[in-house]
């Protein structure tokens, strides 16, 4: 069991405007897979629906060739994790409270709290850093805070599959580094691990898959060296770049052309 | 000691003396009334039938079944109160705004048109919340059930359902309409053992089934987006609880009339005292929900002069203002 996520012919809609259309997607299992595009080009609708948190209008979303809709919604969520995008806390609700309710999916009726479910929200808490913050209430936080008492909840669900929509939105550079080392760690213990990031260069460096998406389908997927391409960028985004070796990892560094302003500045 | 570890301390030490008071009240309703009965004689006359024949009858036939019905009616309006609430994600959901309890006005109030006999009142109040919150969740479901969708619709049935009720006491002859008037003000008169032991069983079991509900309730309240990553289906889940939070609601509402302000008010004042919800504050809530109905109708037995007065008009009275004084407080403490 690897825990890739193959998407076939999918077709995800909000009532009748279909944002993604006839998608096929092959997220390779064990790796880090990065989706980059612009806003509202459908991504956190794609990680939606490859979650199952909407039902697709045609098409089909398979981990390890098993069809999620054929799953319950606890199996599933023991397999696959997400953190949304803009997720919101219960008032008042403790950090650590929040975490414990990663373990949903892994409680029984009347079975009581377990010592491996702490043992998750320990681990949870302290590999996001947050094990400080377990007694402040969620929404006291700042902003990276509230982020990464979140993923720690993702985390403490301990699945081998996760889906980060933004995971690094909010958190100064810091902790956006944390996240994405942390990220890179999960992936080493085996996890194979789906974010929407906005940093190009960050995505390069941490993905070994990477997927534009441009108007709600796939516009190039695979190796970010690959991918990366200054008429790809061009043609998705609408920025004139140049396309650079990252100076420390040698990954693709996407650097926009200095509009005539500053050329004169300078 | 962690927040998790003291909010618990706090739900055990205020249950401890939440019962201590209910127990307290209790045995105050079945000792206070025209005929007053020291406490301990009263405890003899209900437990072992010993004592005055005349005070016997008074508390095992009268005093008892409508103490216990003060309690059960508002464990369960609280507790329905709490469900939601949170289902609804809106802090002003109540009975009174999701149509239940015009629905069950209304039955009770057709039930006195057609003539059926006293005894069959709550049935048809029963009847009609239920069937009230059946017509709510078809007009406010479309594919799930939103939850401002469902407040909205609630307040149209409501408003629907209490123009009906003023359209039959209008056109009812005097006596009729003090009676039903009565009825949908809220009032705990006249009960009896068969109600209160079919009404307590069955409001048992919901409120059973609202504890067995409650992991699944505190992850839906995360969102519809990361309560389905972590397993739960929103549609499902809030259906569910739903009907847990309407069966307790017209249970409780067929027993004692629409008594106002018990479900809106006392999740906000467990949650001032006892912090974020969990299964246990909801435990509180079904026994706040007990105190304050029982200390409501002792209230307008004894302590006000009118004689005769609805408990009802008692929680509003009382509810309003402190419900007002809660909201000051959160909104200076905010701040
Ligand atoms: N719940 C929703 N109902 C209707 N339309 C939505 C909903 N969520 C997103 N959309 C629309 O779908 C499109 C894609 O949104 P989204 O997937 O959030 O984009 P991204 O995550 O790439 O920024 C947008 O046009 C957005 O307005
Ligand atoms: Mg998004």
């Amino acid at each position: 069991m690897t825990n890739a996520i193959t998407a076939a012919g999918l077709r995800l809609a909000y009532g009748r405007t279909a944002i993604v259309d006839g998608l096929d997607l092959d997220l390779p299992g064990g790796a880090v897979t990065a989706i980059v595009g612009p806003n509202a080009c459908g991504k956190s609708t794609l990680l939606r629906g490859l979650a199952r948190l909407i039902a697709p209008e045609a098409g089909t979303v398979a981990v390890d060739g098993e069809d999620v809709h054929r799953m319950s919604a606890r199996a599933l969520a023991r397999r696959l994790g997400l953190l949304p995008q803009q997720p919101t806390a219960p008032d008042g609700i403790s950090v650590e409270a929040l975490v414990r309710l990663g373990r949903y999916p892994h409680q029984k009726a009347l079975r009581p709290w377990s010592k491996a479910d702490q043992d998750a929200v320990e681990s949870a808490l302290e590999r996001t850093g947050t094990a400080a913050l377990r007694d402040r209430a969620v929404d006291t936080l700042s902003g990276g805070q509230r982020q990464r008492a979140w993923i720690a909840l993702a985390l403490a669900q301990d699945t081998p599959l996760l889906l980060l929509d933004e995971p690094t939105t909010f958190l100064d550079l810091r902790h956006q580094i944390d996240v994405l080392d942390l990220v890179a760690d999960l992936n080493d213990g085996g996890r194979t691990v789906v974010m929407v990031l906005h940093d190009l260069g960050q995505a390069a460096r941490y993905a070994d898959h990477l997927v534009v998406m441009h108007e709600g389908a796939p516009a190039a997927a695979g190796p970010p060296a690959e991918v990366l391409t200054a008429e790809l960028v061009e043609a998705v985004f609408g920025v004139a770049c140049r396309v650079v070796p990252d100076p420390e990892t040698g990954t693709p560094l996407v650097v926009p052309r200095a509009s005539a302003r500053h050329r004169a500045a300078s | 000691m962690n927040a998790i570890a003291r909010q618990r301390r706090r739900t055990a030490i205020l249950a401890l003396a939440g019962l201590v008071l209910l127990a307290a009240l209790m045995l105050t309703g079945i000792s206070m009334g025209r005929n007053p009965v020291a406490p301990d004689k009263a405890l003899a006359a209900l437990f072992l039938g010993t004592g005055d024949s005349g005070d016997v009858l008074l508390i095992g036939r009268f005093r008892t079944p409508r103490v216990l019905a003060a309690v059960i009616a508002g464990a369960g309006l609280a507790v329905a109160g709490t469900l939601l609430q949170r289902v609804a994600r809106n802090p002003l959901a109540s009975p009174d705004v999701v149509g239940i309890t015009g629905g069950a006005s209304l039955g009770a109030t057709a039930a006195m048109a057609f003539g059926l006999n006293a005894t069959l009142t709550p049935l048809a109040a029963l009847a009609g919340g239920l069937i009230a919150a059946l017509v709510l969740s078809l007009l406010a479901w479309k594919r799930n059930i939103d939850p401002l969708r469902l407040v909205l619709v609630g307040l149209a049935v409501q408003a629907g359902l209490t123009a009906a009720v003023n359209l039959f006491i209008v056109r009812f002859p005097a006596e009729l309409a003090s009676s039903a008037l009565r009825w949908t003000t809220g009032s705990l008169y006249g009960r009896n053992w068969t109600e209160v032991i079919i009404g307590a069983g069955a409001i048992a079991v919901a409120t059973g089934a609202a504890f067995a509900l409650h992991r699944r309730l505190a992850v839906l309240d995360l969102g519809d987006d990361a309560a389905g990553a972590l397993g739960v289906r929103p549609g499902p889940a809030r259906l569910q609880l739903l009907a847990a939070a309407v069966v307790l609601a017209s249970l409780a509402v067929a027993l004692t009339g629409p008594v106002g302000f018990v479900a809106l008010a006392v999740p906000h004042l467990v949650r001032r005292v006892a912090g974020p919800p969990t299964a246990g504050t909801l435990g509180l809530s079904a026994l706040a929900g007990a105190v304050l109905l029982l200390a409501a109708d002792l209230v307008a037995q004894h302590v006000l002069p009118i004689d005769g007065l609805p408990v009802g008009v008692v929680t509003s009275t009382l509810g309003a203002p402190l419900l007002l004084a809660l909201l000051a407080r959160q909104h200076r403490s905010s701040r």
